[in-house]
Formats: C-alpha cells, sequence, structure tokens
C-alpha cells in the first residue's frame, strides 16, 4: 500500500456546492443532478467564456482546494472519463456536414483542456497529467497523483476527478451512475490532513457496489470515518484505507 | 520496444530509412479535409486484425498498438511467466483514440440515422486504449491512458517509472499510438499549422507541420542493463492553448529538469531529438530554449520530416528511434539521425547543431527528446545505453 496525506477535499454537483452541502447529502444521499454549472466567478471574463460544463466544474473544485498560494504552485492530475467528449462529437458532426471547424473550439477538445485553462488561470507551471480509465478513472487518477508525488515528494499534487453526462448519441453505448460532479483532493506526502493508504486489496475484500460515481463513493467514505473502502471491478479492486 | 510508423512495421525496416532521411513516405490523401490533398506520413496497408472477442476495441488507433506489440510478444510472455498478470501494468497515451473510426459511424448516423452496427463507445473514449491493451494479453495490473496532448507518448513513459518505483508493479507495458483522423486534419489546419509542403523543421522556409500516424510500446522493468530511461523532465506553460511561449520558458524548464533528474551536465547529452514541429513559433522557442540550457547546443535532428508529428504518440515514438539509435551502437558509437529539410537553416534562430544529411557518428552517451503538447503541456526524457 502507498500512503499519503489528504490535506484538503472540495466537490460541486449541481445543488452541492459547499463542504455542508456534502455533508447534508452523504446522512441521506440521492441521485446526483446532471444539468447545471457553477459561476466560477473567479475566472477572468475571457477565459470563463472559453469554459464549458465540465471545466466550470472542474476548475472550481480545484480552485475551492487550494489556498490562494498554492494555486500556482502544486502539481496536477486531471482524471476524467468523458472528458471533452461531447464537444468533439459537436466537431464530428460538423465533419460529417463538411462544415469547417473552429480553431478555438478544435485545441479545447483536447483531454487535457482542464488542465490547460487551469495552467493559465493559476499561473502554474508546475507538472501536470490528464488520464481517463473507463470506469477505474478515479482509481487511476489518483495512482497517477501518487506517482507526481514519487517523483518530487515535497510538492502537493492537486488531484481533480470529474464528468458531465455524454451526449445523447452516445450516452445510451455506456452504463454508468448519472450526474455531473467534481471532486478535488488535495494530496501531500504528510503534513496535516488525513493519511491514507492505497493499493491492492486482500483477496478477501470485495469492491463496492458503485452506485455513485467512484469518486462520489470515494467521497461518501471519505466523510464517514469508516476504517477501508474498496471500488472497482473484481479484476481491478482497489481499497483505500485510514492510517490513523 | 516494439513501433509502426510510415516508415515501416518494424525496427529491421525503420532503422536504415530513418539513417537514411528517408522522406518518400509522405503522400498526399484527398479524403481527409475539403478541398485539400493533405500530405501525410500514413502507414500503408492491411494491420493486424483485432480479435474477434475484443470487437468493442476495433478501431485502426488499437490495430497500430497491436501491430507495435506483436513485436516483443515473446519478452511480453516471459515476463508474464516471471511476475504474473497482476503484477504488469499498462500505461497508453493518445490523442486521437479511436476518433477516425467514430468520424465513420457519425457519417453513417447522418446518412442513416443510426451509428454504424460495428462502432463501440470503448474504440473512441482514451481510456478504451489501455483496456484494449490490457485485455489483448490478459493482464490485470492497473491500466490508464494518458492524453496530454503531444506529450502524452512521454509521459506514459515517466508514469512507467514510476510505477515500478511505488511498487505497484514489476512492469508496465507502456507507450503511445495516434492514427490520422479528420478531426486532427481538418482541426490543425483550421489553426493554419498544416504545411503545404513536407515539413521543413527549422528552415527559413518553414510552414508548419505534416501530421503522420503510428504507435511504440516499450517493455520496461527495474532490471538494470539495456536501455535506461534515466532522466524525466515536466512542465506547464500557464500561457495558451494552442501555442507555446514564444521564449521557450517551458520547454527550457522541461529540459532543465531532465537533466537534473538523471544528474547530468548539459555537455554530456550525445544527441538531441527536438520537438521540431516545422512551425514558426515552436522552433523559434525551442532552439532559443535549447540555446539556454545548452553551452554548446548537442547535434540535433526532427524525425517528423521522415514520419510526421504523430501527435499523442510522438514522444513514445521519438523515444523510440533514441532507443534504435542506443540499440545499433557500434564500438562505443552513435550513428545520429539526419535531420531532414531543404538546408536553409533560419538565420534568425539561435544556432542548432543540425545532424547533416550524410549522417553523423558521435561517442556514445546519453540522448534527450522533447515533447510539448496543446495546453502547454512539456515532456522531456532522457536514454541512456548501459553495460549489461
Amino acid at each position: 500500500m502507498i500512503a499519503a496525506t489528504v490535506r484538503r477535499w472540495s466537490a460541486w454537483s449541481p445543488g452541492l456546492e459547499d463542504a455542508d452541502a456534502w455533508s447534508n447529502w452523504c446522512t441521506a444521499p440521492t441521485e446526483l443532478a446532471a444539468e447545471g454549472r457553477p459561476d466560477a466567478r473567479f475566472l477572468p471574463a475571457m477565459l470563463r467564456r472559453r469554459c464549458g460544463s465540465l471545466a466550470r466544474i472542474m476548475l472550481t473544485a480545484a480552485f475551492d482546494c487550494c489556498e490562494q498560494a498554492e494555486l500556482a504552485e502544486v502539481a496536477t492530475v486531471f482524471a476524467s472519463r468523458h472528458g471533452n467528449i461531447n464537444e468533439s462529437i459537436d466537431l464530428l458532426d460538423r465533419l460529417a456536414e463538411h462544415q469547417p471547424l473552429s480553431p478555438t473550439a478544435f485545441s479545447h477538445t483536447v483531454h487535457n483542456a482542464q488542465a490547460g485553462l487551469f495552467s493559465i488561470a493559476a499561473a502554474n507551471r508546475r507538472a501536470s497529467s490528464s488520464i481517463a480509465a473507463q470506469q477505474d478513472s478515479f482509481a487511476c487518477g489518483y495512482l497517477e497523483a501518487l506517482t507526481l508525488l514519487e517523483r518530487d515528494p515535497e510538492r502537493p499534487v492537486l488531484l481533480v476527478v470529474g464528468d458531465v453526462p455524454l451526449a445523447p448519441t452516445f450516452a445510451p453505448l455506456v452504463d454508468e451512475p448519472p450526474g455531473a460532479y467534481g471532486l478535488g483532493l488535495l494530496l501531500a506526502r504528510d503534513g496535516e490532513g488525513t493519511p491514507l493508504a492505497f493499493g491492492r486489496p486482500p483477496e478477501t475484500d470485495e469492491p463496492r457496489l458503485a452506485r455513485w460515481p467512484d469518486a462520489i463513493e470515494f467521497l461518501r467514505w471519505y466523510l464517514s470515518g469508516e476504517p477501508g473502502l474498496v471500488l472497482g471491478s473484481a479484476r481491478r479492486p482497489w481499497k483505500w484505507q485510514r492510517l490513523q | 520496444m516494439g513501433t509502426i510508423n510510415a516508415l515501416g512495421r518494424e525496427p529491421e525496416e525503420i532503422w536504415p530509412r530513418l539513417l537514411a532521411a528517408d522522406q518518400s513516405h509522405v503522400r498526399r490523401r484527398a479524403d481527409l479535409v475539403p478541398d485539400c490533398a493533405l500530405l501525410v506520413a500514413e502507414i500503408p496497408g492491411p494491420l493486424p486484425e483485432i480479435p474477434p472477442r475484443l470487437k468493442r476495441y476495433a478501431c485502426r488507433n488499437n490495430a497500430l498498438l497491436m501491430a507495435a506489440l506483436q513485436q516483443i510478444e515473446k519478452p511480453i510472455a516471459d515476463t508474464i511467466d516471471s511476475v504474473g498478470r497482476s503484477r504488469i501494468a499498462v500505461v497508453i497515451g493518445s490523442s486521437t483514440s479511436g476518433v477516425s473510426d467514430a468520424e465513420a459511424a457519425i457519417r453513417h448516423q447522418h446518412a442513416t440515422g443510426v451509428l454504424a452496427e460495428a462502432f463501440y463507445y470503448d474504440q473512441l473514449e482514451f481510456g478504451g486504449a489501455s483496456s484494449f491493451v490490457a485485455d489483448l494479453l490478459q493482464l490485470d495490473g492497473p491500466a490508464y491512458a494518458i492524453s496530454t496532448a503531444c506529450s502524452s507518448g512521454a509521459r506514459a513513459l515517466a508514469t512507467a517509472r514510476s510505477l515500478l518505483a511505488l511498487d505497484v508493479c514489476d512492469a508496465v507495458i507502456a507507450g503511445a499510438s495516434d492514427s490520422l483522423c479528420g478531426l486532427t486534419a481538418n482541426g490543425f489546419s483550421s489553426l493554419q499549422l498544416v504545411s503545404d509542403e513536407i515539413t521543413n523543421p527549422c528552415s527559413v522556409n518553414r510552414n508548419g507541420m505534416t501530421l503522420g500516424e503510428g504507435a511504440a510500446v516499450f517493455l520496461v522493468t527495474r532490471d538494470r542493463g539495456g536501455i535506461q530511461l534515466r532522466g524525466v523532465g515536466e512542465s506547464t506553460e500557464a500561457h495558451h492553448m494552442s501555442a507555446p511561449d514564444p521564449d521557450g520558458q517551458g520547454a527550457e524548464h522541461a529540459m532543465r529538469d531532465a537533466l537534473n533528474d538523471a544528474r547530468l551536465e548539459p555537455a554530456e547529452i550525445a544527441y538531441l531529438n527536438l520537438h521540431g514541429t516545422g512551425t514558426p513559433l515552436n522552433d523559434a522557442m525551442e532552439a532559443a530554449a535549447i540555446d539556454r540550457v545548452f553551452a554548446g547546443a548537442p547535434p540535433c535532428s526532427s524525425t517528423k520530416s521522415l514520419v510526421g508529428h504523430i501527435l499523442g504518440g510522438a514522444g513514445a515514438v521519438e523515444a523510440a528511434f533514441c532507443w534504435l539509435m542506443l540499440s545499433e551502437r557500434t564500438s562505443g558509437e552513435l550513428d545520429l539521425i539526419p535531420h531532414a529539410f531543404d538546408g536553409q537553416l533560419d538565420p534568425a534562430l539561435p544556432r542548432l547543431r543540425l545532424v547533416p544529411r550524410e549522417g553523423l557518428r558521435v561517442s556514445t552517451g546519453p540522448v534527450m527528446t522533447n515533447s510539448f503538447g496543446f495546453g502547454g503541456n512539456n515532456c522531456t526524457l532522457i536514454l541512456e545505453a548501459t553495460a549489461p
């Protein structure tokens, strides 16, 4: 198991916009809403205009998770199963109709667009990765954050996980818990916060049947005080365990 | 290491063509961008067939990965025998994934009202590439895709080294794949970054990139000897989504970071594989950054005028070229890959030592490769040959 400390967290979903709202939600969790996006007033208007729902959600989680002085100094990992695929699909529709593409729209469909927008908004020049791993995107994002801590142990890593529902063309092809959400976790080697161990569980531990996106299942567990959490599939389970 | 690109389907075919600076594999394709015969470095001919049990992953991007993986089947099988399937991770970089197949599915939808039957979402989503490799090889370790635009392939190797250091696994299948598609061809054309002629990096006449496709995969372990990943450097730019910082500060930071990580002095680098896209801005900022990092620049070349810009695959394919160069060393000397261009070095660029077309032989040493991507994401790798 690999140890790291969660220094801070933040999360955003329509109607669940601060820590109190999430604490209350955890006592009687309901389905996450699919529509809605944060104001993201901290972004300059020019930049905000270029942010779709997912970018606004992930950047809100990112900015809420950091102190002002940390914003430019943390390494970052952005994990999302679908990323900007809805915007890519819009472009593919245009191509099918032989329409020209907008250069700005094209450059914002890269999977690391959220990371790039964060880097610009936070004046952050530190290492940054963007990953995807189908149903396993949260656990693999967590693991990728640990790889950045491995390379630069003194520098905290901001992990931002998020997704919005797929466009109607593709939504029927994917079976997953509904909702739009973003979760930020500021991870460090040590210091103040909640130390966790992460790795493969013993074979006797069965993964929890996830009713919410894995990142939100993690948050429910994190706020619950239970000792351990197993997520993922029987073939690739992942375990988080409190170390105190 | 296994690789496929426009120069060939295996290292034995690719290496002599790299040394010969063979540009004959760049051809025009009229079906990518409307009213344009676009020059591309395409892989001609059939690719391996994805097994029917994995049809949900059947796309060109994954067929390229499979072609590269077939070249290292034996060492992968030996590793599975020695460490077990659950101790092998998969990390795959890509910026296109199966977009070319999704384009066909959506054209079908526009014509008939339904998506093509052969289309599965797993072909399009980035995580499909790593799941495909894990399912093809029946590996149960962590499997994920990295997509940081044109630095994806380099980052996959950086992650592989860290996963081994964290003891999450005992081996990693790490690499990247990108395939030609309408989305990138039209997207880069709309940004006016694509050249009408074969890309001409560092030339006064350069006017953009040539797109390419390909894959490279590495079996990465903790074993000593062979070719080692000695250094990793990374940075972001906080500048612009689709243009590099004109001062090259991000590029400079990535190269310095890699040298620090490798505990090497700049003068010890024997060769530098440039990002070298042939766009006016990239080449100017990269040359300026190199000039600041190295007192005297090492011999450099861009291989993008031979195999095109493989975007998310570029970092892995260019690391594969460095790997090949180090593997082919003879009596302590390296044959460097020539820099293919029109010979008219841009006098406005800081002095670069470009490897001449007839080639150059130098003493063996560590080699560096640069990858810079959209979103301002940079990654520099240093590879080194060590005695077994």
